[in-house]
């Protein structure tokens, strides 16, 4: 198949950027969107040319580097998803497709459509952990958690880190990154100790990073490739609330 | 030089208590003098980085994703064994630690993997006290779940994604560690060298990925925590990014490389379905459980899987292993599934993968007990393939997996460059020649937060008084002069062919003769193949961009160059051992059933490979069992 | 630690934006009041309106209802530039509408027209019955100031008719993201509930679209 291809180049911070159109031929459905790019790289190689920065790593859903923006929307046309679960059978035969990088003042493009996403560890920094020291942990049934407790940590915790949410948010809010690491560890027993520093440091970063305030468009949990709920926005919010009060 | 592997004395029981007494310490105000670089942030390395760091250690830690968070650790899906022995079923430390190592084929220490099984029980303590949400029974207790080649229940497990969680946990420890500042993080930086002074591991070269920049760091010891190269065969389930280099370079430097052909081809990845495919996407062991694995009688079927009728399918594994079934061990039902594709009765486009059918266990569970078991695996299967596997069976087939093989260490996890220590998967200590499911991220971990905080002490208690080295010694020029020269040399080339097509050329060669099943005329074919890759990549490879810039065809490239030169150790390696076991299956030593032969009296020791100028020599290290009597692996 | 500004700004944005929509029903209700035949309707809104302009206690919460108006505009306009600022650059192609409502995309936009609705609906009512501007307002038969009159005048007007019917559209748009929304702001998250609060949300606004929207008309009917 073919398609053209209308991907951001950007050769560095400082340099302005624009949109180039690639025309590439000999795709196959079963290619991965990021085979495509593979693809298109080794044939921009053969014509002397530079290839386009991109990121990935696992290239099976689970690492969060191969953030970018498909056609308007963050990780392509599906609803949770990565990008490199994206194949080219979701486009058709001659179809363009815009191809962007990450766009928030907290994500500053690095080159093409890499963007420097060092904002979410510094969040992460902040209190994303549990104060004990290796070799101090209690025996591990000794604190029974229940099921639903379990689960809804594991849900929250599943967050990948890829800045989706980020990207697709109109006020590239970080709070469902935030809120889903919060309520991970204050969801658990063994969070409970830190709780309310951990919120009002990891949410004071978070502002200070630049990131904008959530208005609850609902548009990360639409591209959330672990489909996290918006609700753990909410709940962050009333552990703010909590920890103003009481911590 | 005279392998040590500084085992201690004792019965099996009491080694690493022994070890542990009679180790040097180091006080705490001394601690803080001295400095440790850590390459690779996976759960080994952040492990490793933020317990020294907790313990006083300055750390320095490297990384060449976006992000710690990122390494490869994160995507193992089914989980970590531990010998707690919660389900009450008989487990022990003994038994896990015999598992594994007749797992591994006795191709692995019985020290070292003995303390393996030890440390998986506080190892569990510890996640769990870190956050991580491990399954749970509604009673509040934890889950086990079986495991391959294994009777009891003794694995751990968080959903699908127990390899991210434990990651996240050790991730946010080695950030909390950043805080403290006894951490400083460097994201997006590769090794490019090591550097020894006075023959000692000081310090490395790191390419700052983004700005091209060559930079030195210096530090007391250096600790590579690079997981695994099985990209040597391109098409691996690893993530695009991992490669040998780190560990290649550490052995051109004197790093002895141990049992470099030991890798694991695993069962049920997806197939590959075109040229330009860059990834293998690994699908759980855990389905082997309720589905079935067949191909058609016919050779080149070309009926639709539902289409072929019960009686003309060939459930090879159920045929083969009667009583294991289509539970065999990965190696064997990887080879069993070569031997079904070579002979032309592959199913799929490519005709390169075999069935694996749901059908039965639908009819027997019901489709909503498969869906809860499977669900996110079927999804993803979907989301990937485009095929609904509730309807028609999935299509798998055998993928380069994990590598047992690694820098050589000795108990203590030292490399043979003194202050140079391997951990993680970049280590061949504890699985043989074949790992069992659900141990790598235990063996990552133990390294990680358990072993090496307690072992380099003892390396580091005589550095304390010894000059700190600084990145103005002359070997540091020497090394960054090297490196420069290197990716001048491979700029300068200005061929006609990409780096992926040598990668692809080599992939081919590996796999055809370096991956499930070897044999002598093949592998020296492949010794003088990739030779000729690797004076053709010389010759025309083609990278553009400049060195100092961002240049990710230039990242590819210097690590392809390496896993040239590594391509031929292991096929030298695979040469060199005229015996079958796990992994490593040469088609001279088998039964006439196809099993394979191992010959205990001539190759019970691991190789050790030592570099010399291009060629290598080679190290033995017998394997002396104490303990535990080598018996036949069979699984009939 | 420092004042929280994303929390912060947008509690007080909610907590405004809820008290506001507590107004809407008590405005809507008494609008209803219109509805009723032509002297009823006369003398029971007049008094009504005279009640309360008279009442301490409504007083205060007239002040409060100026406030929560000012506060909310302001913030808003203070978040709405603080997150233009979180992301200088747009995208080349936005597919949002995939992804979320475009009320929720719009709300600074929704809440525009809405202010602009209420800088004209204070000049026609409270600027002339309050400040005295403009034509006098005569008294109805009890003595009581003839609102009746002012509000049965300006909807015989087709063009304010207008006006008032389409601006209840965004007026319903607004409440229905903002009610649920403000929830959630204020840390609500509770899953059943929430999916309450969604359904909530959906009716009011649609009666109180549909209310403010439609009694324009009726009068201008009778």
């Amino acid at each position: 198949m073919k398609v053209t291809f209308k991907i951001w180049r950007q050769e560095g911070p400082d340099d302005k950027g624009a949109i180039r159109a690639y025309e590439v031929d000999g795709l196959t459905e079963d290619m991965s969107f990021l085979e495509a790019l593979d693809h298109l790289n080794e044939l921009l190689v053969l014509k002397d040319e530079k290839v386009i920065a991109f990121e990935y790593d696992c290239r099976e859903g689970i690492c969060g580097q191969c953030g970018v923006f498909i056609n308007g929307r963050a990780h392509g046309p599906h609803d949770n998803m990565t990008t490199c679960q994206l194949h080219m059978r979701s486009f058709k035969d001659g179809d363009t497709i815009v191809v962007e990088p990450w766009r928030a003042a907290s994500f500053p493009v690095i080159k093409d459509l890499i963007v420097d996403r060092s904002a979410f560890d510094r969040i992460i920094e902040q209190g994303a952990f549990i104060s004990s020291k290796t070799g101090t942990a209690p025996e591990a049934n000794a604190i029974p958690i229940p099921k639903e407790v379990s689960d809804r940590a594991m849900d929250a915790a599943a967050c990948i880190g890829c800045g989706a949410c980020v990207a697709t948010c109109k006020n590239s809010s970080a709070a469902l990154f935030t809120s889903a690491k919060i309520n991970h560890l204050n969801g658990l027993p063994q969070g409970r100790a830190e709780e309310h520093k951990r919120v009002a440091e990891m949410t004071y970063q978070m502002e200070i990073e630049g990131f904008g305030s959530c208005t609850f468009t609902g548009a990360c949990e639409v591209e959330c490739p672990e489909g996290i709920s918006i609700i753990n926005i909410a709940e962050m919010n009333a552990r703010v609330t909590k920890s103003k009060v009481f911590g | 030089m005279k392998l040590n592997t500084k085992i201690p004395e004792g019965r099996l029981e009491d080694k690493w208590r022994n070890y542990q007494v009679k180790a040097q310490l180091i006080n705490p105000a001394n601690k803080k003098k001295l400095s440790v670089i850590v390459v690779g942030s996976g759960l080994s390395g952040a492990g490793a980085a933020s317990t020294l760091a907790e313990l006083g250690y300055d750390i320095k830690c490297f990384c060449y994703q976006d992000s710690a968070r990122r390494a490869h650790s994160v995507a193992a899906q089914g989980g970590i064994n531990a010998a707690k022995n919660y389900q009450h079923d008989g487990d022990s430390v003994w038994r896990m630690f015999y598992d594994t190592l007749k797992g591994g084929d006795f191709r692995s220490r019985e020290a070292n993997t003995y303390r393996l099984a030890e440390l998986s029980a506080p190892l569990i303590d510890h996640y769990v006290q870190q956050g991580v949400p491990f399954a749970r029974e509604y009673g509040g207790t934890l889950v086990n779940r079986s495991f391959g080649g294994v009777q009891v229940q003794r694995t751990f497990y968080a959903r699908g994604q127990t390899g991210q969680q434990l990651l996240m946990a050790a991730y946010s420890q080695l950030y909390k560690m950043v805080r403290a500042k006894k951490v400083e993080m460097f994201p997006r930086s590769e090794m490019l060298d090591l550097v020894l002074i006075d023959g000692k591991a000081k310090g490395i070269i790191v390419r700052d990925l983004v700005t091209g920049e060559l930079r030195r760091y210096a530090a007391d010891a250096v600790v590579l925590a690079t997981g695994g190269y099985s990209r040597v065969f391109r098409l691996s389930t690893l993530a695009i990014g991992c490669n040998g280099s780190a560990l290649w370079k550490a052995h051109k430097k004197g790093a002895y490389f141990g049992a470099p052909s030991f890798t694991q081809i695993h069962p049920t990845a997806l197939p590959q379905s075109s040229e330009a495919q860059s990834k293998l996407t690994l699908m759980s062991e855990s389905l082997r459980n309720d589905g079935r694995i067949w191909v058609p009688d016919q050779k080149d079927d070309t009926r639709k899987a539902n289409d072929i009728p019960e009686e003309e399918r060939d459930y090879y594994l159920e045929r083969r292993y009667p009583s294991f079934g289509n539970l065999a061990p990965r190696d064997i039902a990887s080879r069993a599934a070569k031997e079904r594709i070579d002979a032309g009765f592959g199913v799929g486009r490519l005709k390169n993968a075999v069935y694996l059918d749901f059908k039965h266990a639908i009819e027997k569970f019901g489709l909503e007990t498969i869906k809860d078991r499977y669900g996110n695996l079927f999804k993803m299967y979907k989301k990937i393939t485009g095929i609904d596997a509730y309807k028609e069976p999935m299509q798998i087939s055998p993928a380069a997996h994990f590598s047992m093989g690694g820098l050589w260490v000795d108990y203590e996890l030292m490399t043979t460059v003194p202050g140079l220590y391997a951990i993680g998967e970049c280590n061949f200590s504890d699985h043989g020649a074949n790992r069992l499911g659900a141990n790598s991220l235990l063996q990552a971990s133990v390294d990680g937060y358990f072993i090496l905080p307690n072992t380099i002490n003892n390396y580091l208690a005589n550095e304390i008084k010894a000059d700190h080295p600084t990145i103005a010694h002359p070997e540091f020029d020497k090394a960054e002069k090297e490196v420069k020269a290197n990716i001048d040399r491979i700029l300068a080339v200005k061929g006609t062919k990409t780096v992926d097509h040598f990668h692809r050329e080599l992939g081919k060669v590996m796999w055809q003769e370096c991956a499930m099943s070897r044999n002598k005329a093949g592998l020296e074919k492949a010794i003088s193949q990739i030779k000729g890759i690797r004076d053709a990549f010389w010759n025309d490879v083609k990278v553009t961009g400049r060195g100092n810039e961002l240049n990710t065809e230039l990242e590819k490239a210097l690590r392809l160059a390496d896993f040239i030169e590594l391509g031929i150790l292991m096929c030298t390696d695979a040469l060199e051992r005229d015996e079958s076991c796990g992994a490593h299956f040469r088609e001279e030593f088998q039964t006439d059933e196809g099993e394979a032969v191992r010959v205990d009296e001539e190759y019970s020791y691991v190789s050790a490979w030592e570099y010399d100028r291009g060629d290598f020599k080679l190290h033995k290290e017998a394997l002396e069992f104490e303990f535990v009597k080598p018996s036949v692996r069979s699984y009939k | 630690m420092a004042l929280n500004q994303l929390f912060f700004r947008k509690t007080i944005i909610a907590a405004t934006g809820l008290f506001l929509c507590i107004f809407l029903v008590v405005h809507l209700s008494a609008n209803c009041i219109l509805l009723l035949p032509e002297e009823t309707a006369r003398s029971l809104y007049n008094s009504y309106s005279t009640t309360l302009r008279e009442s301490p206690l409504i007083k205060i919460v007239a002040y409060l209802l100026y406030l929560s108006i000012i506060l909310h505009v302001v913030f808003a306009l203070l978040i709405t530039i603080a997150n233009r600022k979180a992301k200088p650059q747009k995208y080349v192609m936005n597919s949002s509408r995939e992804n979320s409502t475009w009320t929720s995309q719009n709300m600074g936009l929704i809440g525009t027209m809405i202010l602009l609705f209420i800088v004209v609906h204070l000049a026609n009512f409270w600027a002339r019955i309050k400040l005295g501007m403009g034509d006098a307002v005569g008294l109805d038969a009890a003595g009581n100031v003839d609102v009746y009159e002012v509000t049965s005048s300006l909807f015989h007007n087709i063009y304010y008719v207008i006006f008032y019917t389409v601006l209840a559209i965004p007026l319903a748009l607004h409440l229905h993201h903002g009610f649920k929304s403000a929830f959630k702001t204020l840390g609500f998250y509770h899953k059943k509930g929430l999916r309450i609060v969604a359904k909530i949300a959906l009716v009011y606004a649609i009666v109180m679209g549909v209310g403010f929207g439609i009694i324009p008309f009726i009068v201008y009917s009778k």
